[in-house]
């Protein structure tokens, strides 16, 4: 029996989607049975992400309608076949084409094949974000460490309570360890003061994120990025090791030299 | 304050209708009626129970309070209220709204944005009230933790309630019908228990000393 997360925020923007591509890519690289589900029906965007896009024929919405069997819907990784699948949400219908009772039902048959079934949750509260928590068994709260995005966090873990899905984890997404420094940005324990909930992972704040969104390759299995380390320590956190939260202020000898060899400025 | 005849006052369990009855009845109903009046299309279709010293009144009375209170579209609930007066005549005079003890909730857990608390009686969280949360009762609120969010203690007007927290750092902070709201700098926070009540006209805080 696989393991049913939804991966939320309330704010939009914050990289839940990001965030969704780059754990199950994660999960699969070390060998996890991974169905990525995109619940954002409407605006659709982990397809994009994953670079799969231009293989959708059938998608959530044709699954619990009865239209297709659920494995013509799910798309094949194009790295990883099988072991990744994701199943599309679908782009033109209203958000209220689907009830939580379906979604519970689909997360139920999914989790019987793999062993983690990642949902990407619309950003708010409303019906969407019903739906994706519906067949949840755990939250990953994503937030950035902007004082609007963790009080719409701070919404959320008091609305995952009340649906009963007690003890989130929190992803702090995009941080500047300068801008923290500076006092210009909230720090870890700022946002730890008000969520007070357990920290998954603190991925900092990286530009070859947008590249790597923009070609459908999710960072995490890029061994030079500071952000796909951070994403590799959080599935590795996952998976119930024991990583300790990395160091963002520090820079290894090691990357500043990599920097240097490959010509980038200062 | 002089000394009230009587006070309709709205709780869990519908409304609730004082009645100090150490004065003329007549005057009483006189009052009674007039309230009633005041907030008719307020209280339209609701139960009422009376609140009054075993024994204070005669039958008659009884049925005479009755009468003018279903003439307002209320129902009168006869049955022996839960919590009684007491029925010897000590502390009197009490000032309006705590002639019933205040109530007080326990909260275990942290009240989060979004989320928000109405009590008529005390609160004590056990935990935080985090930005964009909002307590409001009739009684005093005490937050064994942090306090960031809004609070409104004395709600229904009750000027001597207090606000009380491990860290007091509230957005906003309400005690009866005043408002003081935190400064638009950050000032330097005492690190200890601070606590809020009305002094003179305004709210002031605290450091807590016990």
């Amino acid at each position: 029996m696989g393991k049913v997360i939804v991966i939320t925020s309330g704010k939009g923007g914050v990289g839940k989607t990001t965030t969704t591509a780059n754990l199950g890519t994660g999960l699969a690289a070390m060998g996890q049975k991974v169905c990525l589900v995109d619940t954002d029906i409407g605006l659709r965007n982990l397809d994009v992400v994953m670079g799969l896009e231009n293989r959708i024929v059938y998608d959530l919405l044709h699954v619990v309608e009865g239209q297709c069997r659920l494995r013509q819907a799910l798309i094949k990784d194009k790295q990883f076949g099988d072991r990744l699948v994701l199943l599309p949400a679908p782009q033109t219908r209203e958000k209220d084409a689907v009830t939580p009772e379906q979604m519970k039902k689909l997360t139920d048959e999914l989790r019987e094949e793999y062993d983690f079934v990642l949902l990407d949750s619309p950003a708010g509260i409303e019906h969407g974000f019903k739906n994706a928590i519906a067949g949840a068994d755990t939250a990953i709260v994503v937030t950035t460490p902007e004082i609007a995005a963790v009080r719409d966090a701070d919404r959320i873990i008091g609305l995952l309570e009340a649906a009963e899905l007690y003890d989130p984890h929190l992803i702090i997404n995009r941080v500047r360890p300068n801008m923290v420094r500076r006092g210009d940005m909230m720090s870890i324990s700022d946002i730890d003061d008000i969520l007070a909930i357990d920290i998954l992972g603190v991925v900092p704040d990286d530009q070859d994120i947008i590249v790597s969104t923009n070609k459908g390759e999710p960072i995490v299995t890029d061994p030079k990025s500071r952000a796909g380390q951070a994403y590799r320590n959080i599935v590795r956190r996952l998976l119930g090791e024991d990583v300790p939260l990395m160091n963002l202020q520090e820079r290894t000898v090691m990357h500043w030299f990599k920097r240097l060899l490959s010509g980038e400025a200062h | 304050m002089h000394t009230q005849l009587c006070a309709i006052k709205g709780s869990r369990d519908g409304l609730v209708v004082t009645i100090n009855d150490a004065a003329q009845f007549s005057a009483v109903l006189d009052a009674l009626e007039k309230q009633l009046i005041a907030s008719e299309s307020f209280f339209q279709g609701s139960t009422a129970k009376l609140m009054v010293r075993e024994g204070a009144l005669t039958a008659d009375q009884l049925d005479a309070i009755e009468r003018l209170i279903n003439r307002h579209g209320m129902t009168l609930d006869r049955r022996p209220p839960s919590w009684g007066l007491p029925s010897n005549r000590e502390p009197e005079p009490r000032t309006q709204g705590s002639a019933l003890e205040e109530n007080t909730l326990l909260v275990k857990r942290t009240i989060r944005s979004g989320q928000r608390l109405h009590y008529d009686g005390n609160v004590v969280v056990m935990g935080d009230v985090n930005p964009g949360a909002e307590i409001v009762c009739t009684g005093d609120i005490l937050v064994l933790g942090s306090l960031r969010g809004v609070a409104h203690a004395g709600a229904e007007g009750k000027l001597d309630a207090i606000v009380f927290a491990f860290r007091l750092e509230p957005t906003q902070l309400r005690i009866a019908h005043l408002i003081s709201r935190a400064p638009d700098e950050k000032l330097p926070q005492p690190e200890g228990p601070e606590i809020a009540r009305v002094v003179g006209d305004r709210i002031q805080l605290s450091v807590y000393n016990h």
